[in-house]
């Protein structure tokens, strides 16, 4: 998949500014966004309660990305689908069934405390169809890339942005143009549900 | 250029009773949650870094636009310089015809409404959609935005249904606004997935990569910069800054000041041409969009190289200044007849619509300067309408009347006072009742409407000094020349008699130099600056003569004109540019000199009980002068009195100099909201320092009959000497 930066923990992170203990600001400021937070030990925890998070939807058609990058994703996608679920993970696949799609998978590179934002690289189409198109869009994020605020995300993400496409995602979609009554999955997702694993590299 | 009948546009919005519903909740609401929204943040740190790097910004405004061009080139993209919005439309339609687009999809472009782009698409057959919910709305009823921010906010969920079902053709029922969401969701999906074109605005522009920043809720950017096979970009010049980190600066404040939110749900980043899949002879293939970057000028060049219009590059467009303005909150914003509307946008119309649009509806602003207190980017809102004011009478002059009024009456204080007082013997006669007046005949009648007005003194100030003077102390400890203002001559003479008094008290000596005449507020305010001139040298020349150590004013729009207003009159002049420099560091506001000499002397103790008062801060003194610590302090020094503070204790009455006379129907509204404040705090006296503000509050508690007095501070004090 094509991406601003192919390594942002080695290429973009500054030391110092990416760190755990901003998690919970993070998991407070997404929450009051209305992004549903689930925070899991490893990827078998992880894999496990995106089944369960499935189950509300009983999606028939699932487009997922990061797969390419990440093989134990790819696994786990592997593993969603059913007689009644499709996966599709390879990129036309996805523009194929992205107006169709009940659910996205997609991940994001670190999370802000501040706003309880997820910042995305979203260079590639599939991406940003997946995170967009479907009313359910399910982010995998690592619960240790935290950093405290908006302007150190800003220094992180100018050290790499030279081309491409990539930002912030706060919670679902939303609207308040009529009668400033606040409404959810306008134009994208109505429902933004992050999975943040604490040990990438543990059980999967 | 049509003329309009603002008086006529203006009633019927006050009579519109959904707007002033949703508007006055919204004024309630706002000022709560944008704090909210900040909650841990340093916001004075925060606006200075905003307003510091987009001062800085404009500065090298020429070689950020080439770097930004350069580096959108480097990346594949096609920029197009446009001096203005025929040049933008032409370039546009020769794309639409090279690339055979026929569909079109928008989001987040303020500046294609400014040129009128979606007029041009539809008369050249080419199908184009608003995608953000509020402005699809609005373009299907051929409405115009009334908030940059939230363009329907002027409608009910009623309204929105009808446009609903005008589009769709289809029974939308209005109280199920889920349902209308899903509605324009599946109809905007297909104009999304179907569309040849998106063009979007930016929130900003990166010069050092080229890349474009959008915010927005609803994530209709995001589609619209993802599904067509052509990104268009119509950004204006003053949205460029120089790096990626410096959007940090923006986007810590545009979405709390925007929508009281931390950050809004999509902030996206677009660099240069991105990959696009679709369908080719029914297989997908993938390639890179076409990126066209439109940089628009329009007036903005011309604004940025001004030393003073710079300044609106410091706007990110977050219409917090509607969103805090008493007046903007009464009448919407469709009266300002333009897209951009409130302060900000009286001022971006007159430099990218001409100062003729401007000068149609420059008199909305009140000069309350709520809005520089929470503005982004700290732009002196009401300061650049004034300039804005001057630069309109330099070129097309001064309405008659009020010149002629200004030299012949103001200016002439002993005809002045006569003129009034037979005004008023006309008027007052039969029609007053204690010390104002109930009613006026005829076309006069809209002034008493929902106020009464103050009867003028039989005798001024300036014929009570002489018998005041004979009474200062023998041994003085300072010289203080007194600076009346008009109403304190005329009307408040009382008032006028007890700040001597409570001077007298404090050991000063009073003079009242007889020459001196109207501060030239009145004729400065419609942007006459060479008659303002001669007010300021007459009254420099005056109170000069007399050597005080201090000017004290008890009218703190004259200790503003005075003090900081003289100065900037004159900073060119080699000869008055240091006389008044001089002049202005003496003056000071009344309340805020005798409470510093209350509190040398020790007087400035914290007294308990008595009285219930409260107390309205104008504009002028709490936001133009900074002080409002001062006379509370003196209350609560004074024995014998409580304060009780009121809800929007520092909201504007309405008055705003001679605004509430002109625009009766607006200034009303504001007062009737004043009147139920101080009522609900239980005091029977409401204190000012103002006299304006103690005519436009006086009147308004006479007329509804609420038995509460107005007192200007010095009347308070001089009633417990």
């Amino acid at each position: 998949m094509k991406k601003v930066c192919a390594n942002w923990p080695a290429e973009a992170f500054i030391s110092g500014l990416v760190d755990a203990k901003h998690w919970q600001a993070f998991e407070e400021n997404a929450k009051l966004a209305a992004a549903e937070i689930y925070k899991v030990s490893d990827y078998k925890a992880a894999e496990k309660t995106l089944k369960d998070v499935l189950q509300e939807f009983s999606p028939k058609e699932i487009i997922a990305v990061g797969g390419e990058e990440n093989s134990v994703l790819a696994g786990i996608y592997s593993r969603l689908a059913t007689d009644t679920t499709k996966v599709y993970t390879e990129k036309f696949d996805i523009a194929e069934h992205a107006p169709s799609a009940d659910v996205g998978i997609s991940t994001a590179e670190f999370g802000i405390g501040e706003t309880g934002s997820l910042v995305v690289d979203n260079f590639s189409y599939e991406a940003r169809v997946t995170s967009m198109l479907p009313f359910v869009n399910v982010v995998f994020v690592n619960a240790n890339y935290m950093v405290e605020n908006v302007t150190t995300a800003c220094q992180i993400i100018g050290k790499v942005f030279d081309k491409g496409y990539c930002g912030f995602v706060t919670g679902p979609s939303r609207t308040a143009d009529i009668e400033r009554v606040l409404s959810l999955g306008v134009h994208g997702p109505n429902r933004l549900i992050v999975i943040a694993v604490e040990n990438e590299g543990g059980e999967n | 250029m049509a003329e309009r009948n603002l008086k006529k546009e203006i009633k019927a919005k006050l009579q519109d009773e959904v707007m002033q519903d949703a508007l006055s909740r919204f004024a309630d609401q706002y000022p709560g949650s944008r704090l909210k929204s900040y909650a841990g943040q340093d916001i004075e740190a925060l606006r200075e870094s905003l307003r510091c790097m987009k001062a800085e910004a404009v500065e090298e405004i020429d070689d950020l636009a080439d770097k930004f061009e350069e580096n959108v080139k480097a990346r594949g993209g096609v920029v197009y310089r446009a001096k203005d919005g025929d040049d933008v439309k032409q370039f546009l339609l020769k794309i639409c015809e090279e690339n055979g687009v026929k569909r079109v999809v928008k989001s987040k472009s303020m500046a294609s409404e400014e040129i009128h782009l979606n007029e041009c698409f539809t008369q050249n057959n080419i199908r184009v959609k608003e995608t953000d919910l509020g402005e699809w709305m609005i373009a299907i009823a051929g409405h115009k935005p009334s908030h940059m921010v939230m363009p329907a906010i002027h409608l009910n969920r009623y309204q929105c249904a009808e446009m609903f079902e005008k589009e769709l053709q289809e029974e939308v029922p209005g109280e199920d606004i889920p349902y209308m969401i899903q509605k324009a969701r599946q109809t905007l999906r297909q104009e999304f997935l179907q569309a040849d074109m998106g063009i979007t605005g930016a929130n900003f522009g990166i010069a050092e990569n080229g890349a474009i920043g959008l915010v927005t809720n609803e994530g209709n950017a995001r589609l619209v910069t993802t599904l067509p096979r052509i990104h268009v970009v119509l950004i204006g010049y003053e949205k460029l800054i120089p790096k990626t980190e410096d959007a940090a600066k923006i986007l810590r404040l545009l979405p709390r000041n925007g929508t009281c939110q931390k950050m809004t749900s999509y902030m996206t980043m677009v660099d240069g041409p991105t990959p696009v899949m679709y369908k080719k002879d029914g297989k997908w293939v993938e390639e890179n969009r076409k990126q066209y970057v439109i940089l628009l000028d329009n007036g903005r060049l011309e604004a940025a190289h001004d030393p003073v219009m710079k300044q609106v590059y410091q706007c990110v467009r977050c219409a917090s200044c509607l969103n805090v303005c008493p007046i903007w909150t009464l009448v919407g914003g469709h009266v300002y007849g333009h897209i951009y509307s409130g302060g900000i946008g009286a001022i971006l119309t007159g430099l990218l619509n001409g100062i003729e649009n401007f000068s149609q509806f420059s008199d909305l602003c009140i000069g309350c300067r709520t809005c520089t207190t929470v503005c982004p980017g700290k732009i002196p809102i009401p300061d650049l309408i004034d300039e804005l004011r001057n630069r309109y009478v330099k070129k097309h002059g001064v309405p008659t009347m009020d010149k002629s009024f200004f030299d012949n009456v103001l200016n002439d204080r002993g005809l002045f006072h006569k003129l009034l007082l037979k005004a008023g013997s006309v008027g007052q006669a039969p029609f007053k009742s204690g010390k104002f007046i109930r009613h006026l005949p005829l076309f006069f009648a809209g002034m008493t409407k929902g106020r009464s007005l103050p009867t003028i003194a039989e005798r001024s100030i300036r014929d009570r000094m002489p018998a005041l003077e004979k009474k200062n102390p023998a041994h003085a400890k300072k010289k203080v020349a007194f600076f009346s203002g008009c109403n304190t001559d005329f009307v408040f003479a009382d008032t006028g008699e007890n700040v001597v008094k409570v001077l007298q008290s404090l050991g000063m000596e009073v003079v009242y130099p007889m020459a001196q005449s109207c501060c030239g507020k009145p004729i400065l305010g419609v942007g006459d600056r060479e008659t303002g001139k001669k007010a300021a040298k007459r009254n420099i020349e005056a109170l000069e003569s007399v050597n005080p150590d201090v000017i004290v004013t008890s009218c703190p729009t004259c200790a503003e004109t005075l003090s900081e207003t003289y100065e900037k009159l004159f900073e060119d002049d080699p000869v008055w540019g240091p006389r008044a420099k001089a002049f202005c560091k003496k003056v000071r506001e009344f309340s805020s000199f005798v409470a510093e000499e209350y509190k040398a002397q020790g007087k400035l103790l914290p007294t308990a009980g008595g009285e219930k008062v409260t107390f309205h801060d104008s504009c002028h003194m709490k936001r133009g002068l900074g002080i409002y610590e001062e006379p509370r302090a003196l209350l609560d020094a004074t024995p014998g009195v409580e304060l009780v503070e009121m809800k929007n204790c520092d909201k504007c009455c309405g008055m705003a100099g001679s605004f509430g006379m002109k625009y009766a129907e607006v200034s009303i509204p504001l007062l009737e909201e004043k009147v139920e404040n101080i009522k609900a705090t239980g005091a029977t006296t409401c204190v000012v320092a103002c006299p304006s503000c103690m005519m436009q509050i006086g009147g308004g508690l006479d007329n509804q009959n609420t038995g509460i007095k107005v007192k200007h501070i010095a009347d308070v004090l001089a009633e417990r000497l």
